[in-house]
């Protein structure tokens, strides 16, 4: 991934947290308020509730009052607390009664309980309400919940007694109540979006007809029955979510407040509805403008940090593209970049790093230069040397034998000269090798069995494994079958192979193993000739494949010079490792396929020639 | 000679002035219109379309008395006195009845009472089992079995004398002609509707006293009462419930012998009613004293026997007591599923009106105690046709019903009341007897099957006005109107402003006629 592509996310990411934070802190924020709010409207409306309940209590408890302060509800008080008193003349006054005081029920209680008139069931007269009895005084008590039987089912009513003495220690009680349903709830008037709802909890268990709304029957009552139930068990206030449908927009968290009798026992339950359709789409449309607010900033950002990375990293870009051209040779590259800041310094020093460079290479080449030919003049003088030493001593014999006679001056001119021409010969054979190496031929592709191009090579040294006098060498072969064939010079190859067989014979004079392993590696032929001789140190690693270098006393220098050319030439690599004292492994990895653009081998050679003399790797690669 | 103490003189001339003062205001007057309240909103004045037993016949039977006459009539001392018949006779076996028809009457429409006439009348109201015909100027009524109480039968109910006019409405003999009749049936519907009767200045037995009747009808109890009280009526029906506030409000009250019977009925739609023993149950479990004497206010009486006590004269033979205790044990014998357990027992309310709501939740009050459920329908039911259950609503066991006598003859009444509620098939006794005896085993045989349980026997009552004079209805409720006349007050000045009842005669000068020598 490129800096400017790590940039450009970098913005991106941030551009986008960014957003995100702002878009969930005012999304939590403005839920935080709306809850708040939500929980305020519900206290209202609670408290509103229990105002309405304190007041419409108080009303019943008036209307009671008015009732118990008749003079014709005195007059039943005093005929009932009389001897003998005719109950029936009573039996419709209550009806009478809660009509005039609009009251839904009012009921006359003789002292000793028994019902005398009922408005909302007189069919119930004549018998026992033995609770209102059984409190003597009532006139101080508070409005309360209650129970109310009625011909057709149970209601809830808020009920005051009153209790009119009629003489005698004789009481009259007059109940009244108004009942809790709908008309109640009609009377709430919430808040917007604020809904009441009403369970009678008459009846054991959930009974959904018993929930009631404003408009009568709660549809949907089932949905409230977990509610309802746990009110039941545990008669506490209690808050709790109903989600209606999937859209969470019609989600609704209801308020329950259980409604207590007079014996603390659960008669009702209200339910007090806030919906949550204004906070779920004040959610969505603060959500709808933080995601039009991110596109539109994630296109800004993204447009800002397209021009922001192209500018910062402009500069990056020609610095590596001329750090790329140094790598590739060009010392001299230099940056065109203006500006006084930290990218300006930079592109500064690298020019100066370059020129720099330059120069060191210049340097370094010419001074290689000049120790290479101090190496070749060191090696052609120590090559040359060990030929014309012996010359010289045949041709000083030669002249010393002048004095002989001519049979011993035969004898000795025979002899020197034979001696002189083996030498000459040697000295040819010296400036041929030179001469071959100057002139190493171009290959010709074919394709190649490795495996069998090293055995051959192998093969020509056998003699020499358990040579008489010798230690023996003991080879052994690691062969992947069947090995690709490669695109390569057989006899190129086959003349490599033979310098690192030699190499490795010539690192074992006290004898050993030679392994020679071939493996397919990612498209490449790899092979590895290892020995088991003294091994190289590091510095002579390195030196290795620098011409005309050699660790032998009568070696050339010029077998791995060879090998590395031949391996360029295949556009192959060659590296060797080495543990000191246990040997040394060469390793060669060749591609199978030669393209057909590449240059030819001989163009690299030209080529090589301007390059520098490799001196830490043996890398030939192109 | 002793002298005469003139204060005393003067005293007894006052007192002899106001006596024969008084005399004069006693003395029946003619005119005036009698402003009459009911609270039926439709009556019909047609014999033909009275349901028999239904409280609605009583409100039609007591306005048809006013334009139509029967054969003979029942006086408040139990004689017959001849109306439309002059004489009658029977054989022995009381099977063949010989009415001889009063010469010279006419209908309101001007054509004579013929034999034929009563024939075509009566036809049609007479059970299969007797045959009216004429022979010469008499009525002849065959009977198959004997029926020795024909007289009582002829002398109530629905068995009025009347003549089909052309047109479809009735013409009739009595007092009063209806006027504007409405064709057909002479029925009137809607609350706030009047049905305005004139006195029959043809009619035989004399003119009535007052010129008119006007009959406003749907007019409900307590606006009735008030009306009363403001002198905006003259004679109103008071319900019970009313009475005893008319009474405290000192207005004149006239009550009735017991007329009408509310009952439980039972009906094999709920598998559970079908047990004597849950039927045993619930009749123990009613309070009927209470009914009566605290809910109707003392308007009724604790009913035992399907008759009154003035109609059969053994209903004191039978008595229910209230037995809560035995009412548990029958109730706790019985099958769980029966009436408590599963399914409540249905309880029909077939009457409209709170009263009738009233005692049916009464009963189901009562049931209660005994661990029976009731559930009280009280949705009215369709008037036409028998009553039965809505469509729409579950079968009713129980139904609570309401019956108004309205035939003399405790025979009669007893055989209707039977036919209407399916009672006939559970008796075995001969019903056809007439004998007191078998009409009493008749009724016990049904009672002790528990197929009806009666509750409560009701009294009519009416309110009237204080310038309503000669008020002499029969002890069983009938009206008789061509008596009553008006006191009216002196006439006011003619520039005076005429408010109230018709004070204003409809006819300002009487007709000379005389009123006739009523039965």
């Amino acid at each position: 991934m490129s800096f400017r592509t790590k940039l450009f996310l970098i913005f991106l990411v941030t551009v986008l947290a960014s957003v995100s934070l702002v878009a969930y802190g005012v999304t939590h924020y403005t839920q935080a308020a709306f809850e708040e709010s939500d929980a305020q409207r519900s206290e209202a409306l609670v408290a509103q509730f229990n105002k309405e309940y304190a007041q419409r209590g108080d009303e019943i408890a008036r209307q009671v009052k008015n009732i118990t302060d008749a003079e014709i509800t005195l007059k039943v008080a005093i005929d009932l607390a009389g001897p003998r008193p005719d109950q029936s003349l009573y039996v419709h006054d209550a009806a009478g009664a809660a009509q005039d005081h609009g009251l839904d029920f009012v009921e006359f209680v003789n002292w000793d309980g028994t019902l005398i008139s009922s408005a909302q069931y007189p069919a119930r007269v004549g018998y026992k309400n033995d609770w209102v009895a059984s409190n003597k005084n009532w006139n101080d008590s508070a409005p309360f919940l209650r129970k109310e039987e009625l011909p057709d089912g149970v209601a809830l009513s808020l009920t005051v007694v009153r209790t009119l003495s009629g003489g005698n220690d004789k009481n009259l009680y007059i109940v009244g109540g108004r009942r809790l349903d709908q008309n109640f709830l009609a009377s709430l008037v919430p808040p917007a979006g604020t809904r009441a709802l009403l369970y009678r909890n008459l009846e054991q268990g959930f009974v959904a007809s018993a929930l009631t709304d404003v408009n009568g029957s709660f549809e949907q009552a089932d949905r409230l029955q977990p509610l309802i139930e746990q009110i039941q068990k545990q008669p506490k206030p209690t808050v709790r979510t109903i989600d209606w449908t999937e859209n969470a927009a019609d989600a609704e968290s209801f308020h329950a407040i259980p409604l207590m009798g007079r014996n603390n026992e659960l008669l009702a339950v209200l339910l007090l509805g806030s919906s949550r359709r204004e906070l779920v789409l004040l959610t969505r449309h603060i959500l709808q403008i933080a995601a039009a607010v991110a596109g539109a900033a994630i296109l800004i950002g993204l447009l800002i940090s397209l021009w922001v990375s192209a500018r910062i990293t402009r500069p990056l870009e020609e610095l590596a593209e001329g750090a790329r051209e140094v790598a590739s040779g060009r010392w001299d590259t230099v940056i065109d970049l203006r500006g006084r800041d930290e990218i300006g310094q930079l592109a500064s020093a690298f020019n100066e790093m370059t020129q720099t460079l330059a120069a060191q290479r210049e340097q370094l080449v010419q001074t290689e230069r000049v120790a290479a030919w101090r190496e070749l003049a060191r090696r052609l003088a120590h090559e040359l040397r060990n030929p014309l030493f012996p010359l010289q001593i045949t041709v000083e014999n030669l002249q010393k034998a002048r004095q002989l006679d001519a049979k011993q001056f035969l004898e000795v001119f025979n002899e020197s000269t034979a001696t002189l021409k083996a030498e000459l010969a040697n000295l040819n054979t010296i400036v041929g090798r030179f001469s071959d190496f100057s002139k190493m031929p171009a290959p010709h592709f074919a394709r190649v069995n490795v495996n069998e191009s090293l055995r051959n090579a192998v093969r020509l040294f056998e003699p020499q494994f358990n040579a008489v006098g010798k230690p023996p060498v003991i080879p052994e072969y690691f062969l992947t079958e069947p090995l690709p064939e490669i695109d390569a010079d057989a006899d190129l190859l086959h003349r490599a192979f033979q310098n690192l067989v030699l190499n490795a014979l010539d690192a074992m004079p006290a004898g050993g193993t030679l392994t020679m392993r071939t493996t397919e590696h990612e498209g490449n032929v790899r092979i590895e000739v290892a020995d088991t001789g003294k091994g190289l140190t590091p510095e002579e690693c390195s030196r290795l494949f620098t011409p005309y270098y050699t660790t032998k006393v009568q070696g050339t220098g010029l077998g791995l010079a060879i090998i590395q050319s031949v391996v360029s030439d295949h556009h192959g690599t060659i590296s060797v490792s080495s543990d000191e004292g246990h040997g040394t492994t060469f390793c060669i990895e060749l591609p199978q396929r030669q393209s057909a653009h590449r240059a030819t081998p001989v163009e690299e050679a030209v080529a090589a020639e301007k390059k520098p003399p490799q001196s830490l790797t043996a890398a030939a690669s192109d | 000679m002793r002298r005469i103490n003139f204060p005393l003189l003067v005293l007894g001339s006052v007192l002899l002035l106001r006596v024969a003062t008084a005399r004069a205001a006693d003395k029946p007057r003619y005119g005036g219109t009698l402003r009459v309240e009911v609270p039926a909103a439709s009556v019909s004045l047609d014999p033909r379309e009275w349901r028999v037993g239904s409280l609605e016949s009583a409100t039609n039977e007591k306005l048809a008395a006013l334009v139509l006459e029967r054969l003979v009539a029942l006086d408040n001392y139990g004689r017959f006195q001849p109306v439309l018949a002059a004489d009658w006779s029977h054989d022995g076996s009381s099977k063949r009845w010989q009415f001889a028809i009063r010469s010279g009457i006419k209908f309101s429409d001007g054509t004579g009472l013929t034999p034929a006439e009563i024939v075509a009348a009566l036809q049609p109201l007479l059970p299969g089992t007797e045959q009216i015909f004429a022979s010469g100027n008499t009525v002849v009524i065959q009977s198959t079995p004997p029926v020795p109480d024909l007289l009582e039968q002829l002398s109530s109910g629905r068995y009025f004398i009347y003549r089909l006019q052309t047109n479809g409405a009735l013409a009739g003999t009595g007092p009063f002609v209806l006027s504007e009749a409405p064709s057909g049936g002479t029925a009137s519907h809607g609350v706030g509707a009047h049905l305005y009767f004139r006195a029959n200045e043809e009619a035989w037995s004399g003119r009535p006293f007052v010129d008119g009747i006007d009959v406003t009808l749907g007019v409900a109890p307590l606006r009735a009462m008030f009306d009363l009280q403001l002198g905006k009526a003259d004679l109103i029906e008071l319900a019970p419930d009313l009475v005893p506030r008319a009474k405290q409000a000192n207005l004149r009250v006239w009550t009735s012998e017991p007329v009408t019977l509310y009952g439980l009925r039972f009906d094999d739609a709920q598998a559970a009613v079908s047990d004597v023993r849950l039927r045993e149950a619930l009749s123990l479990s009613l309070d009927r004293g209470t009914m009566a004497n605290v809910l109707l206010q003392k308007q009724a009486e604790p009913a035992a026997a399907l008759l009154p006590q003035w109609l059969s004269g053994y209903a004191f033979l039978f008595n229910v007591d209230t037995n809560l205790e035995r009412a548990k044990e029958l109730r706790r014998g019985l099958p769980a599923n029966e009436a408590a357990g599963l399914e409540p027992l249905r309880l029909r309310v077939d009457p409209s009106g709170d009263l009738a709501k009233l005692l049916g939740e009464r009963v189901a009050v009562n049931a209660r105690q005994a661990a029976i459920l009731v559930q009280v329908i009280s949705r009215p039911i369709p008037r036409t046709g028998a009553p039965s259950s809505a469509a729409s609503d579950p079968p009713s066991g129980v139904h609570l019903f309401a019956w108004h006598y309205s035939s003399l003859s405790p025979h009669a009444e007893l055989d209707s009341l039977f036919a209407a509620y399916n009672l006939t098939e559970a008796s075995e006794v001969n019903a056809t007897s007439t004998d007191h005896e078998q009409l009493y085993a008749r009724e016990r045989k049904v009672l002790e099957e528990r197929r009806v349980l009666p509750l409560v026997v009701q009294a009519e009552s009416v309110g009237l006005g204080p310038m309503v004079r000669d008020w002499m209805p029969a002890r069983w409720g009938e009206w008789h109107l061509a008596d009553v006349w008006l006191e009216l007050p002196e006439p006011a000045p003619a520039d005076s402003l005429n408010t109230g009842n018709a004070a204003a005669p409809s006819s300002p000068q009487p007709r000379p006629t005389a009123p006739g020598v009523k039965p």
